[in-house]
């Protein structure tokens, strides 16, 4: 959906994605480095922008450009998506950031904060594959604890796959957070500007 | 240059390394191991900016914006703390 939710960290900010970002997006979800675990998306820019018109009229969906706050420079790309205001739950995910990007504490951190501060979620959930271990373990990392299996849930170039899934409530939150903060400004004290 | 910095040679420094990717990743590592990042799924985003900051303590010395994003071995590792031990 069309939304003004920018939110600055210590290195990165959270941006609405426009249609200026179509090719960026992409660049981004062409990568094959990068896309293994995403669904299909469009692999032309005028598909991008037919995608982009369907998302801006999508309620309960905040898609960001994720960039560093000295020059704008491109990051990648998350997002919050399917709202609950009845249960005041969402789900991130959308996430890819480029080679060698320095932004995944923080984006993490800063999407969190945008589901539980700006959007005030009691719980937030990620699905990933169960493949892309990496991630998984990221999610590990972040010390969220609530996680359980959904068998074939995901169906990615005609293979089903199981995802895993974390769910992090207000309360865990509050315990994570303050390491998320740390560490995203440990690596903000690094950040050059070219 | 730091005097804890200084007083360490190759071994030391890989030893260090080692157990600092132990302690993190909860791995039992030894000597001569070149484990890299891509073959390990426990060392992701959140954990290598852990393992970096924690090194930087250990060895007394300072990785760059480059250094921290391209570091992904322990052999890569070991070999830019060693340069920096001997610049």
């Amino acid at each position: 959906m069309r939304h003004d939710l920018i939110l600055e960290g210590h290195a990165f900010r959270l941006r609405p994605i426009t249609d200026e970002d179509a090719v960026r997006i992409v660049d981004l979800r062409s990568n094959p480095t990068l896309n293994r675990y995403l669904h299909a998306s469009a692999g032309l820019v005028e598909d991008q922008l037919a995608w982009l018109a369907r998302y801006y009229d999508r309620p309960g969906d905040y898609y960001f450009a994720v960039e560093h706050t000295a020059d704008h420079r491109f990051e990648g790309l998350v997002a919050i998506y399917d709202i609950d205001t009845c249960t005041k739950s969402g789900e991130w995910g959308r996430w890819i950031l480029r080679q060698g990007s320095l932004a995944a504490v923080e984006s993490a951190w800063l999407i969190y904060r945008v589901g539980f501060d700006l959007l005030g979620l009691e719980y937030v959930l990620c699905r990933t594959v169960a493949e892309n271990v990496r991630v998984v373990s990221f999610h590990d990392s972040c010390g969220i604890t609530e996680r359980r299996l959904l068998p074939k849930h995901f169906t990615l170039d005609g293979h089903i796959h199981d995802a895993i899934e974390h769910r992090l409530g207000r309360q865990a939150w509050a315990v994570i957070e303050p390491n998320l903060k740390k560490l995203a400004r440990l690596v903000a004290g690094k950040s050059t500007h070219d | 240059m730091s005097d804890q910095l200084t007083n360490m040679d190759r071994n030391q420094i890989e030893q260090t390394v080692l157990t600092v990717l132990g302690t993190v990743l909860k791995l039992p590592f030894s000597v001569g191991m070149d484990l890299r990042r891509r073959d390990c799924p426990a060392w992701d985003s959140l954990k290598h900016i852990e393992i970096m900051f924690t090194l930087e303590e250990e060895l007394g010395m300072e990785f760059n914006e480059a250094e921290l994003a391209a570091l992904d071995s322990v052999v890569s590792i070991v070999e830019a703390a060693l340069a920096k031990h001997e610049a």
